[in-house]
């Protein structure tokens, strides 16, 4: 338990510490950093890993029952989706944008975090992780896909006024970006669908109280209609460039108030801490 | 001991007219590198560019046994109106350096020059093919082009484009991820057009299509760089089909207007159009550059680019130099490594430490009387062991050229695991 209250606080300062060194590359030419940043996520992720297995020992289950741990294990798929896409393809200059995200979950995630919370026995379906896994996973293709879509508008405003940043020289073409975020994009809505699907056949079973009136059930829902009609847009109104990412960056928008506004300020049967 | 001896013309030493009658071609090289070595040089490379041409040569010292450097390239090519002051000359580790300078382009005359490398490279190539390029010069000249490499991943020394026309292929590579997918659209196929047509071309633009007042002179450009030709007349109405468009129209009054383009983009569904304006007075209509999507360039918002690549360059030139600094260090620690009586030192000091460490762990077995003469014994058996290789590293030393001096202790260094060898 103490090694576990250890990573808590070893973890984040690992993600700045890879932060950091992702910056340095970006924006300066140490070879250092360029050499050294892609070790230091993988030692991060480990050291995340080991964390949520200490977690998982030391209180007895998956830390997907309370907003925190949700938050520590989606700072861990962005960092571990990140690390795939860096390695697919071989684009590493956006590590900086994409892992200051996982940075920012990750301490909310520790400074907030609970040692031993009451656990509500509803929570230990093996529905529950199906559910809660591909939301998450859903949410963090979702982050990603956001912050490529952001680094698409700067780009397209450096090139546009021909202001050229450290952005301009090291970020891949707007083109490349679009697609990144689009394929994201896609996994996304994937493991949301997924995520919708199997709440709609758990929830009821295991829930008296269940509504389909919930807030972050509606939240949820029209979450994936907005993609839905991203999508048709895209396809059948052949929508392009930087309409589609400012509709990538208004759904990300919604699912970051569906994460923390919903869940403070609605209450209703899905919430569990 | 070797001494490395550099002779350089260049763009800042001399004018053209010297420039271009020293310039040799890849068999005139090979030619001079042959007399050369007759001349007695040990070693000898030779770069020679439309910019400037070098000669590296080493000689082993006491006596250096060729003519300096000068009148054999003068004699070598007969030099109208050479003055001695077009003439640069470097010695050790000052030649060296200028080697290091200009393998990493901080001495060319569009600073950054990314072409410099290769030619460093095909003239090490040209000694290496002659045997002129031995165990030294292997050494220094990949010094060199580790040092051009360096230069431009770890500093913008090569950065950004510093012409007009590799500022337009740069910024569409920006927007665009496969140019190989794109159809490029120019519009008047003037000189500057062309040579922007030809840069888009050779960065891999898929389709080419040519518009021009006269259609034999489109047809003309197209069969040179393939692609297709459109009516004049019909630019607005094909607009839609390109990503990219160049226009160079030396005439007054817009090519293009805002509506045209606003049109093409909406019927591109919102696809990003990258438009050059190379055309005095400007083709395009200015307000197009409000549309989004739109992405237009004249020749001033170009040139601008180039000028503050070109700043940025030279800012980064201190950073090159520090570069140049640590490499020029790594390349004389390994130089003076291979002297002779150092190495003989560290063999002593090493095969002692072996003996010592030995002795030490096994000394208690031994009664106390016998102990200083296991002692004794042990160095005894050492130095008869290193006298005889120690006194042939000596001996060879006297006779042979320094060359194979330093190679031998090279290899003596690598067998016995002495260090200081380091960049391996």
């Amino acid at each position: 338990m103490a090694s576990a209250e250890f990573l808590k606080i070893l973890v984040p300062i690992l993600y700045a510490a890879v932060v950091a060194d992702y910056a340095v590359a970006f924006f300066t030419r140490i070879r250092y950093a360029e050499e050294s940043k892609r070790e230091l996520l993988l030692i991060t992720l480990v050291a995340h890993l080991v964390y949520l297995f200490l977690r998982y020992a030391a209180y007895g289950h998956v830390p997907i029952t309370n907003l925190f741990e949700v938050m520590t294990i989606l700072a861990f798929a962005i960092a571990l989706a990140y690390l795939m896409i860096e390695r697919m393809t071989r684009v590493t200059e956006t590590g900086f944008f994409v892992l200051s995200v996982a940075l920012v979950f990750q301490t909310i995630s520790s400074v907030f975090i609970k040692c031993c919370a009451e656990v509500n026995p509803v929570l230990r379906s093996p529905l529950l992780g199906f559910h809660v896994t591909s939301a998450l996973l859903g949410y963090s293709a979702i982050s990603i896909s956001a912050v490529y879509g952001f680094l698409y508008l700067m780009l397209y405003h450096d090139i546009r006024s021909t202001r050229f940043s450290a952005i301009y020289r090291r970020l891949p073409s707007l083109e490349v970006l679009e697609s990144m975020s689009f394929r994201a994009t896609i996994l996304g809505f994937a493991f949301l669908s997924l995520a919708i699907l199997v709440g709609f056949i758990w929830l009821p079973r295991a829930f008296e109280s269940f509504s389909y009136a919930d807030p972050k059930l509606l939240v949820t829902v029209s979450i994936w209609l907005l993609y839905g009609i991203g999508f048709s847009a895209r396809t059948i109104g052949r929508w392009q460039g930087r309409r589609v990412v400012i509709l990538a960056l208004c759904g990300f928008a919604i699912v970051f108030l569906s994460m923390t506004v919903v869940n403070v300020f609605f209450s209703g049967f899905h919430n569990f801490y | 001991m070797i001494q490395l001896t550099a002779l350089s013309v260049n763009h800042r030493t001399a004018p053209i007219e010297v420039r271009e009658q020293v310039w040799l071609s890849d068999e005139e090289i090979r030619q001079a590198l042959r007399e050369l070595k007759q001349e007695g040089f040990s070693e000898c490379a030779i770069l020679s560019t439309c910019n400037r041409t070098e000669i590296y040569a080493a000689a082993d010292l006491p006596s250096p046994q060729g003519r300096p450097l000068l009148d054999f390239l003068l004699h070598f090519k007969a030099v109208d109106g050479a003055r001695p002051e077009h003439f640069a000359s470097f010695f050790t580790c000052g030649a060296a350096k200028h080697l290091l300078r200009v393998a990493s382009g901080i001495d060319s005359m569009v600073t950054g020059d990314i072409q410099i490398l290769s030619q460093v490279k095909n003239a090490y190539d040209l000694a290496t093919a002659e045997k002129t390029a031995g165990f030294y010069f292997s050494r220094l000249f990949q010094t060199a082009l580790r040092t051009g490499k360096r230069a431009r991943s770890e500093s913008g020394i090569g950065e950004g484009a510093v012409s007009v026309s590799y500022a337009a292929v740069e910024l569409a590579s920006k927007i665009f991820a496969d140019l190989g997918k794109k159809t490029a659209l120019l519009i008047g196929a003037g000189e500057t057009g062309e040579l922007t047509a030809t840069h888009l071309r050779g960065r891999g633009v898929g389709t080419l299509v040519v518009a021009n007042r006269t259609r034999a002179r489109a047809e003309e450009l197209v069969a040179k760089l393939g692609g297709s030709v459109i009516d004049y007349d019909a630019v607005p109405a094909a607009l839609h089909t390109a990503d990219i468009v160049v226009t160079s129209v030396a005439a007054p009054g817009r090519v293009l207007a805002a509506s045209d383009l606003h049109k093409a983009v909406k019927r591109r569904g919102a696809n990003p159009l990258f438009i050059i304006d190379l055309g005095v007075p400007r083709n395009v209509d200015p307000a197009a550059k409000r549309i989004g999507n739109v992405f237009l360039y004249d020749i001033d918002a170009l040139n601008t680019m180039v000028d503050k690549n070109l700043a940025k360059r030279l800012a980064e030139v201190p950073k090159v130099e520090r570069l140049i600094l640590d490499e020029l260090v790594a390349f004389y620690t390994w130089e003076s490594s291979l002297q002779v009586s150092p190495t003989i030192q560290a063999l002593r000091e090493s095969f002692e430490e072996i003996r010592r460490q030995e002795v030490g762990e096994n000394i208690n077995r031994f009664a106390k009387e016998d102990r200083e003469l296991v002692d004794m014994l042990t160095k005894r058996i050492i130095n008869k062991i290193l006298h005889q290789p120690l006194v042939n590293l000596k001996n060879g030393t006297k006779e042979d050229p320094a060359e194979e001096t330093m190679h031998r202790v090279h290899t003596l260094r690598h067998l016995f695991g002495l260090g200081s060898h380091s960049h391996e």
